[in-house]
């Protein structure tokens, strides 16, 4: 009698509404929470937000070390086989060029072609910097293999920038 | 050290390029070691294959 009572004093609009509101009365924590708080989509994307932008910085930092020295953003990153190979590549490339008196191009070239040398050039990281400390006396251009070790060292630096391309996207997470 | 690499020949250089180029593009483009390893073999039998066949192909020109 007094739960029949009850049921008929409950007031009309609750039992007019509509199913989905009939269930979060019987469960009102969820309402209240979702009231409160922030709704769940702004709180995730936000969250995904700050991490993905700690993820870009830590992505920046490994290609930065790759580019600096080669294969350090991939070791960094535990791929220790590209680690290995692109610092074989890339020091065997550059190493082979200074020894065939190769033309290392200063930021100070005054035309394109020289300003795109040293970009090329540059990319090879310490063992462009190692050249140009070694390299006093500067480059050999009577010899033929002086051309050759050129195109070495701008092949060993743009080798370089693919590899801290490809450290850069490993550590965003957009290739494996 | 130079002086060695001065006599060193453009058959020479490029072999050692294409050494170092095929290792380059294995790391990059394959993930295994095994498949880097087949992969560095065959380029780099192709760069030679395809520079002495375009040696060949420049050859009359140059005379």
């Amino acid at each position: 009698m007094n739960e029949a009572a009850d049921r008929f004093d409950s007031p009309p609009p609750a039992e007019a509404a509509p199913p989905e509101s009939a269930a979060q009365t019987t469960n009102p924590e969820p309402q209240c929470a979702a009231s409160n708080a922030t709704p769940p989509d702004r709180v995730h994307a936000g969250f995904r937000r700050g991490k993905s932008s700690w993820r870009e910085m830590f992505a920046l930092a490994f290609a930065l070390a790759g580019w600096m020295v080669p294969g350090l953003g991939h070791a960094l990153l535990g791929r220790w086989g590209r680690a290995v190979g692109f610092f074989l590549a890339v020091g065997g490339l550059a190493v082979t060029g200074l020894l065939l008196s190769g033309y290392l191009f200063t930021p100070q070239s005054g035309d394109a072609f020289g300003t795109l040398g040293f970009l090329s050039e540059a990319g090879a990281g310490v063992f462009y910097f190692a050249g140009r400390f070694i390299e006093s006396a500067g480059p050999n251009l009577a010899r033929a293999s002086g051309e050759i070790g050129t195109r070495f060292i701008a092949t060993a630096g743009i080798v370089n920038l693919l590899a801290v391309l490809d450290a850069f996207e490993i550590a965003r997470g957009r290739r494996y | 050290m130079h002086a060695a690499f001065a006599h060193v020949g453009h058959f020479a250089t490029m072999l050692l390029f294409g050494l170092f180029v095929s290792v380059a593009l294995a790391c990059l483009t394959r993930r295994t070691a095994a498949e880097r390893v087949r992969y560095a073999i065959r380029t780099f039998l192709l760069f030679i294959l395809i520079g002495v066949a375009i040696a060949w192909i420049m050859y009359p020109i140059s005379r």
